[in-house]
């Protein structure tokens, strides 16, 4: 009884924090000087009499109240509306670039939180030796390297000078396989992988590496762990147990990186000519596309707030300490 | 200072300084808070700047006071950046002190053009545009006080009645040699009142494979790679088994739909599918495409005569009746992407078997090449029956276009590239089978891809240092190609002491253009004499314009005969 009126208080606030999510996307962009048509106006593309056809055509002559309530009209009815810039609904502009950015995010994730956990369970347990202390900075150098440098270190290393990897894309317009392995499923996009993935994953697996060594640090002295360790359990059984516990924080920010990962990393986009939501979204921005540019930014925030419900929920079953009461 | 006249003339310099308080503090106060996420922080801040050098310099420059700094805003380009070094180091002799904002091109575009609020001083370059071709463009759109108004072009408040006659009768003059005298006169006016120090036309730099294929094509404004004149690629041969050539640019396109998008790179594009009925030979003269030939009948008729034996890409033939169907489809439905054919066409009647009458709205000398030059030939069997769910035709997604130009699409992949396949049918086949544009957003992506081999063309304006680096490759040839576009300070002439003319002048003999362009881009581009149209289209020269010689002497003495002193701290001071 306890868990289901939490479970439905919690889905009450995030149902309300989704509403304020929309309202605030749409006033946001809306905030920015200048709209859809003010751009091909200024490079005199457009005639001052076609531009006010236009903005009357596609509603921006309207108040931002008036807007607001045909938005949410359309909204209702299932649909995100029309992008201004493509003239197509905007599910067709998005879903492309989401299923790329999920192509490069979702291994860029993955491995990144496997390789956290795991060299983070390695460092936290050996707190306080030499390679403990080396181990910790050695993280942390490629975290603080911004990823659009390391990116371009490896593309001239593993694309210019070895020739390894292409320079970017996520697959050739015309590839025609010639040895064998280059005939496997999927070859093409697979090498066009390698080196975003790789940046990607040491950009962004100090975070989760640090907090996992961290909670692992506290989880170690517990008494639950000197009790396990007077029954006399293995060093591999009792790190499997100090895991298990200190995984909890891990997974809590992993919420938050599955939903930024759904934005794309726009840095890692543009280095590698990744066509995904990162460059979409800054675009969107840039020709003022409210529709996409809200249906983007949208989608990225409810995915973080979504997966941080899931993840509340789930505890009370991962972590027997906590009692829904 | 200057008069309202007629309802276009919406400026009032006089409550132009001061945005109402209340609004400009409140928007300040959501942008500031705002910015605190990091979303509009930048803009947030330069907004703030822009007002606020407006209202300070409007408070100041009175007679016998010295003269204020000056606010300068300039898109946040690399090249734009060091114009304001140099011209900052090369003014302050004069002592002018400059105060320079940088920000985004949809900043410059919403603050300076859409909302009118240039400081002093900003900068702009303006591309190769085909329609920039014609005169018209830089002398009216830029400098007519007609455009003197919120999202017109002349943001630098320009306006003077013999300018605006000269330009208006350029524009209606349909015998060339009366327009020759005509657009000279006017760029003369224009350079005697100086409302913009036009500084350069810089070359365009593209750069290819010349092992892999022959026969690129440098056109002026165009370069050899850029999709704004469709002869470019016409007679491109392939030296190897793939007769497909690779480019890459920065842009991709938004839309298959040609009547939805005005934007340059979008619906010249488009235009490679779609041909238009008339385009620019390698010398920028007007040829027919899609047509045989036109003929103007009289001041505001124009006959056209469709090419025989024109078949669209489904292979229907495409005929007069389609001529015909374009025009009155365009007019029906007043797309804003077509406004200059929309503001100049008032009907089109089939009078011949092959030929379709225009009759223009008004006598319009660059009709020709602007509006046949941008119109195309769109297959009625197609264009009727656009879904009637729509709220317009140009909101039809197009997917499979089918025009009569010389290639036709075979994919486009949004972000990735976009891929044609040659016309053989048409009057003048392709030579290549068809060519892909990869969507490349860095420059140094690019480079590689060129260098490397994944790309056998780079269509995107280099500058000299990486030029210098390809042009070490064997394989590669760089190609340097004039352009009519150009780089522009403009003055906003409301505020002074811009609205000085010798003050102006001053500027003009202190701004050492070639030494600019040298360091800016190792020279590469022409030297502006201070007309907007490059010396390089000789027709619309005038010998006249001998352009200013740089010397900060000659610019002191300029500014001592108009009345300008010194103060002790060598700051120039307003005339008393």
């Amino acid at each position: 009884m306890g868990f289901l009126s939490y479970a439905g208080r919690r889905a009450a606030h995030t149902a309300v924090t989704l509403i304020l999510l929309l309202v605030f996307m749409f006033v946001l962009f809306r905030l920015i000087p200048g709209d859809p048509t003010t751009l091909l106006l200024g490079t005199g593309e457009l005639t001052l009499e076609a531009q006010q056809r236009l903005r009357a055509q596609w509603g921006l002559d309207q108040s931002m109240l008036e807007q607001f309530v045909a938005y949410c009209r359309n909204l209702l009815s299932g649909e995100l509306g029309l992008s201004f810039y493509y003239r197509r609904p905007v599910t067709e502009v998005i879903a492309p670039m989401l299923v790329n950015t999920l192509i490069l995010m979702v291994p860029v994730v993955v491995f990144a939180i496997g390789a956290g956990i795991a060299i983070g369970t390695w460092l936290g347990w050996r707190r306080g030796e030499r390679v403990e202390e080396l181990g910790a900075v050695l993280v942390l150098i490629p975290r603080a390297l911004p990823v659009f440098w390391t990116g371009i270190v490896f593309l001239s290393l593993f694309a210019y000078k070895l020739q390894w990897f292409p320079i970017g894309g996520i697959r050739e317009a015309f590839f025609y396989p010639e040895a064998w392995y280059q005939f496997l499923p999927y070859y093409d996009v697979l090498r066009h992988l390698v080196l975003p993935i790789a940046t990607g994953v040491l950009a962004s697996m100090a975070d989760p590496l640090m907090i996992m060594r961290t909670s692992l640090i506290e989880v170690r002295d517990e008494e639950f762990m000197v009790l396990a360790r007077a029954r006399g359990l293995t060093t591999r059984s009792l790190q499997r147990l100090a895991r298990r516990s200190a995984f909890l924080p891990v997974l809590t920010y992993s919420a938050i990186m599955v939903g930024f990962a759904f934005g794309g990393q726009v840095l890692l986009e543009v280095v590698f000519t990744w066509p995904g939501m990162g460059r979409l979204m800054v675009n969107s921005v840039t020709q003022r596309d409210y529709p996409v540019a809200q249906a983007a930014f949208f989608l990225m925030a409810a995915v973080v707030v979504m997966l941080n419900l899931l993840v509340d929920l789930l505890y009370g079953w991962l972590d027997p300490r906590i009692r829904h009461e | 200072m200057y008069t309202s006249r007629g309802k276009d003339a919406v400026v009032d310099p006089d409550g132009y300084g001061e945005p109402s308080p209340e609004l400009a503090a409140s928007r300040r106060q959501v942008l500031a808070f705002l910015g605190a996420f990091g979303l509009t922080a930048p803009t947030a801040s330069l907004i703030a700047a822009i007002d606020a050098g407006i209202s300070r310099a409007s408070a100041q420059a009175a007679a016998g006071q010295p003269v204020p700094r000056l606010s300068v805003y300039t898109p946040n380009w690399p090249d734009m950046v060091e114009l304001w070094r140099q011209l900052s180091r090369d003014w302050a002799p004069l002592g002018i002190d400059l105060d320079v904002q940088q920000g985004t091109l949809d900043t410059f575009v919403s603050q300076i053009v859409a909302e009118q609020k240039l400081p002093h001083l900003g900068s702009m370059s303006w591309g190769g545009a085909p329609d920039r071709l014609d005169p018209d463009y830089f002398i009216s759109e830029m400098f007519h006080s007609r455009r003197a108004i919120k999202g017109g072009l002349n943001f630098g408040l320009y306006k003077s009645e013999t300018f605006d006659k000269a330009a208006d009768a350029q524009r209606q003059a349909m015998d060339p040699a009366e327009r020759q005298k005509l657009v000279r006169q006017a760029q003369e006016l224009m350079v005697e009142d100086s409302p913009s120090l036009i500084l350069y036309h810089r070359d365009i730099i593209h750069a290819y494979n010349k092992k892999r294929f022959k026969g690129v094509k440098p056109i002026l404004g165009n370069g050899i790679g850029f999709p704004y004149m469709p002869l470019a690629y016409m007679d491109i041969e392939a030296l190897i088994p793939r007769k497909v050539l690779r480019l890459t640019s920065i842009y991709d396109i938004a839309s298959l739909n040609p009547f939805q998008t005005p934007e340059i790179y979008n619906s010249t594009t488009l235009r490679l599918i779609y041909a238009t009925f008339v385009t620019r030979d390698e010398k920028a003269e007007v040829m027919p495409w899609a047509l045989h030939s036109w003929n103007v009948v009289d001041k505001t008729t124009v006959d056209i005569v469709l090419r025989p034996n024109t078949k669209f890409h489904d292979g229907k033939p495409a005929t007069v009746e389609d001529v015909k169907f374009t025009f009155d489809f365009i007019l029906k439905h007043k797309f804003p992407a077509m406004g200059r054919i929309t503001d100049a066409v008032e009907s089109a009647e089939i009078s011949g078997d092959n030929t379709v009458r225009l009759k223009l709205k008004q006598p319009s000398a660059p009709f020709v090449a602007n509006v046949l030059g941008y119109a195309f030939l769109a297959p009625k069997h197609i264009w009727e029956n656009t879904p009637a769910n729509l709220a317009t035709p140009a909101d039809w997604p197009n997917d499979k276009p089918v025009g009569s130009g010389p290639w036709k699409l075979v994919e486009w992949r949004k972000g990735e590239y976009i891929q044609f396949a040659a016309n053989k049918d048409f009057y003048m086949p392709p030579k290549l089978d068809g060519f892909i544009a990869a969507v490349v957003p860095q420059m140094e992506s690019m480079v590689g891809m060129l260098e490397r081999g994944d790309s056998d063309m780079l269509a995107w304006n280099l500058d000299m240092t990486l030029g210098a680096r390809i042009s070490q490759n064997p394989d590669l040839e760089v190609v340097r190609t004039p352009t009519h576009g150009q780089h522009e300070v403009r003055l906003n002439l409301t505020m002074p002491p811009c609205n000085n003319r010798a003050f102006r002048h001053a500027l003009q003999h202190a701004t050492d253009r070639k030494k600019i362009l040298d360091i800016i881009f190792s020279g590469a581009g022409v030297v502006s004499r201070g007309a907007p149209i490059t010396p390089a289209l000789e027709a619309w020269t005038s010998p006249n314009i001998k352009g200013f010689e740089p010397s900060i002497d000659k610019a002191k003495a300029v500014l001592s005969s108009a009345g300008f002193t010194w103060n002790a701290q060598g700051k120039l001071v307003m005339p008393s």
